[in-house]
C-alpha cells in the first residue's frame, strides 16, 4: 500500500475517531456549544434545545414577513 | 447581561494574545512558529472586532451572534493549521511535510463533508449552521489530533522542550473544553459555576504560549528519559 494511501486511511481513522468522541460528549447534549476561542462571552443560542420553550429564531426566514424578535 | 467578571477576563485574554505576539517577537519565535502567531493575531484582531459590535448592537443582537459563531469558526480553522505546523515541525526530521500536507486537507475536507452532511437535510440558514457544525467538529478533531501528536512525540523521543509545551498546552486547551463541555451536558448545571469558569480556559492558550515563548529557549532539550521510557 503507498504511503499516501495510508496517510488517507489514517486521517479517515482520525475523523472517525473525533466524531465518535463527539458523539459520545454531545449524547446528552442540551444544545450548547463547545466553542470559547478568546475571551469574549458567547451570545445565546437561538438553537438551543431543552426544557424551556425555544425562542423564534432570528434567521428563519420565509414568504410571510418577519415577526419582531422580542430582544432586538 | 455582561458584568465586570466577563469583561475583566475578556480583557485579560486579549492583553494574554498581545503578550504571545510580544514574546515571540523578542524571543525570534515569530516565523518559526508562524501559524500560532497568526492564530493569536487572528484572535486579538477578533476580540477588538467583537467588542466593537457588541458595544453598537448589544449582547444578545444578531449581528453580535453571526459574527461572534463565524468568526469562532475563522478562529478555529487557524488553530487547526497551528496544530498541523505542530506536525510539521515534529516530522521534520522524517522529511513528511508532503504526507502531513495531504493529510491536513484530507482531514479539513472530511470534516467539512460530514458536517455539511450533517446540517444539509435539517437546517433552514444552511450557511450559519454549517459554519458551527463544522467548528464543532474541528474542536474534536483537534483534541483527537492533539494525543495523536503526543503519542507520536512520546515514540520520537522527541526532545525539544519549547515544543513539547506548546504540544502539551495545546492538549490541556482542548481537553479542558472537551471535558467543561461533557460535564455541562452530563449534569445539566448550566447557570453560575461552567458560565463563570468557561471563559477563563478561553484564556489558558494564550497564557501557556506567552509563558513558552518567554521561559523556554529555542535550544532547550529534555532527557529523553524524563519523558517516557517507551519499549522498541
Amino acid at each position: 500500500m503507498s504511503r499516501k494511501l495510508v496517510v488517507v486511511f489514517l486521517t479517515m481513522l482520525v475523523l472517525v475517531g473525533a466524531m465518535g468522541l463527539k458523539t459520545a460528549v454531545v449524547a446528552h447534549s442540551d444544545g450548547s456549544l463547545i466553542m470559547a476561542q478568546g475571551g469574549a462571552p458567547q451570545p445565546p443560542i437561538p438553537w438551543k434545545q431543552g426544557g424551556a420553550p425555544q425562542p423564534p429564531i432570528p434567521w428563519k426566514q420565509g414568504g410571510a414577513p418577519q415577526p419582531p424578535i422580542p430582544w432586538k | 447581561m455582561l458584568g465586570p467578571y466577563e469583561y475583566a477576563v475578556w480583557l485579560i485574554c486579549s492583553l494574554l494574545e498581545v503578550a504571545v505576539l510580544v514574546c515571540a517577537f523578542k524571543k525570534d519565535a515569530l516565523r518559526r512558529y508562524l501559524f500560532l502567531n497568526v492564530n493569536t493575531a487572528a484572535s486579538l484582531v477578533i476580540s477588538i472586532a467583537r467588542y466593537n459590535i457588541l458595544s453598537h448592537y448589544g449582547f444578545t443582537s444578531k449581528e453580535y451572534l453571526y459574527f461572534y459563531f463565524y468568526s469562532d469558526a475563522l478562529l478555529t480553522i487557524t488553530l487547526y493549521f497551528a496544530l498541523v505546523s505542530l506536525y510539521s515541525l515534529v516530522f521534520a526530521e522524517l522529511k513528511a511535510a508532503r504526507y502531513v500536507r495531504l493529510g491536513t486537507v484530507v482531514l479539513l475536507s472530511g470534516t467539512a463533508l460530514f458536517s455539511y452532511a450533517v446540517v444539509q437535510q435539517s437546517s433552514a440558514k444552511l450557511v450559519t449552521h454549517f459554519v458551527v457544525e463544522l467548528s464543532q467538529n474541528l474542536y474534536f478533531v483537534g483534541l483527537v489530533l492533539t494525543y495523536v501528536l503526543w503519542a507520536a512525540v512520546l515514540k520520537m523521543r522527541e526532545t525539544r522542550m519549547r515544543l513539547i509545551q506548546l504540544i502539551l498546552s495545546m492538549g490541556v486547551y482542548f481537553s479542558l473544553f472537551a471535558a467543561n463541555f461533557a460535564m455541562q451536558n452530563l449534569y445539566h448545571m448550566r447557570g453560575s459555576f461552567f458560565e463563570y469558569l468557561t471563559p477563563l480556559f478561553g484564556c489558558f492558550l494564550p497564557m501557556s504560549w506567552a509563558y513558552t515563548f518567554w521561559r523556554v529557549p529555542e535550544e532547550a532539550r529534555l532527557a529523553p528519559s524524563r519523558l517516557a521510557v517507551v519499549p522498541r
